[in-house]
């Protein structure tokens, strides 16, 4: 896995990725990481909610791809993971997205990389809860699943 | 709270935080996330001793976070650090905050980023105009091309502090301030190697109507095989690759092109 992630840093434009797991925890990230762990895990954690909430409310998304002032980001959902890749707005994004599709066929065909993952494997609806959430977004969320529900 | 505490900046501003956490006499570390930028601040019985944020550490720390309006905070109870790196009271490390964001306020109104181009004025406001040595040093580096972050960085200046000074020569009148035009950039088109590669991929992944699809895709965004500019040589693979049904041979294809668009910039 450590080698695909590799080759989006080789992408003008890229600073690195990182995959976590449904819990936001990371699993394996380009080195040298491109943002301190916390921050990526908050990034795996807000991603995953966001990934979820759509899911809840009819709208389920595998790409995301975030653009701001100075930085993007794109995630992909894997299901039992989520790929992120932080680059600068200047960035090809039909290379990165070619890229992405790579690397996921490779992950897909390598036993190991299934295997690494399926070790993290978890229920992403914990990023949910009422002890993970603050009260306005628990709230939020349950008005979300009650509606659709 | 023995369990923490987390939340949004946006409901809960550090400023109100701060405030709630030493009325409570905590005890930990207040992590800040802005969405790129992390802070973190230590408390002991609700006093703050310790703060980095950035490359920034101390009073300047916790100036900066309270800066943020947007972002997350997350409160750990009982986490301590050795390091003792503030010593001002909170009401003062809260002005001080107030006071800096006023300033970044008051000089984004005049400088509204460090993107602007300087200029001297044409003509003065009045018949003489004092200036400091400082001024002087920063009046001096203007050349009408050259940005303010550009200038920062040649007279060795943070981008806030050279902010600073343009603020107070444009405020003077010696300076006009004008967004850097867009130098014309000269297109570079793909060219005949890239199409080739192109056509051998698309051939070898979906068969003889590779020329129609190719055509078909360049027609979708907008070009043909002769307007093509290098940039937009990407977005052509991509829209090609999303058509090949099997996940095997769309894989083998991406690599190609992905190879083949290395092999064209570099």
């Amino acid at each position: 896995m450590e080698r695909e992630l590799q080759q989006f840093c080789d992408i003008p434009h890229v600073g690195g990725a990182f995959v976590c797991d449904n819990r936001g925890d990371v699993i394996v990230s380009s080195d040298p990481a491109v943002l301190a762990t916390v921050a990526m895990n908050a990034i795996g954690r807000e991603v995953g909610r966001s990934l979820l909430a759509l899911e809840a409310s009819g709208h389920k998304r595998l790409r995301l791809d975030f653009v701001f002032d100075s930085w993007r980001l794109l995630a992909h959902d894997m299901g039992e993971a989520m790929v992120f890749i932080v680059c600068e707005p200047g960035v090809d994004a039909a290379t990165v997205r070619m890229t992405l599709d790579v690397a996921l066929n490779a992950w897909q065909n390598d036993s190991r990389a299934r295997k690494r993952l399926a070790s993290r494997r978890g229920e992403r609806k914990q990023l949910a809860t009422p002890a993970t959430l603050d009260p306005n977004a628990y709230r939020a969320w349950t008005l979300i699943q009650s509606e659709t529900g | 709270m023995a369990d923490g505490l987390s939340g949004s900046l946006a409901e809960l501003p550090l400023r109100h935080l701060l405030k709630m956490l030493a009325a409570g006499e905590q005890t930990g570390r207040l992590e800040l996330n802005s969405g790129l930028e992390l802070a973190a601040l230590f408390l002991r019985a609700g006093v703050v001793v310790h703060a980095t944020a950035d490359a920034a550490s101390g009073d300047a720390a916790v100036s900066t976070a309270l800066g943020w309006t947007n972002g997350s905070f997350r409160f750990e109870p009982g986490v301590l650090h050795p390091e003792v790196t503030i010593t001002a009271p909170l009401e003062q490390l809260l002005a001080e905050g107030s006071r800096q964001v006023s300033e970044r306020e008051m000089l984004q109104r005049v400088i509204p980023s460090p993107e602007v181009v300087p200029r001297l004025a044409a003509k003065l406001p009045a018949d003489s105009i004092s200036i400091s040595a400082a001024e002087w040093e920063v009046l001096a580096q203007i050349d009408g091309a050259a940005t303010v972050g550009q200038l920062a960085r040649t007279l060795g200046r943070s981008d806030l502090e050279a902010v600073r000074a343009f603020y107070s020569l444009k405020i003077s009148g010696l300076i006009e301030l004008s967004v850097e035009p867009a130098r014309p950039v000269a297109v570079v088109l793909a060219g005949k190697p890239f199409f080739q590669a192109l056509q051998t991929a698309v051939a070898a992944a979906m068969g003889p109507l590779a020329e129609i699809i190719i055509d078909d895709a360049l027609e979708d965004i907008g070009f043909t095989r002769r307007t093509l500019p290098r940039s937009e040589m990407s977005a052509v693979a991509e829209r090609i690759s999303r058509e090949i049904r099997e996940s095997e041979n769309r894989s083998r294809f991406q690599q190609t092109m992905l190879a083949a668009l290395r092999s064209h910039a570099a």
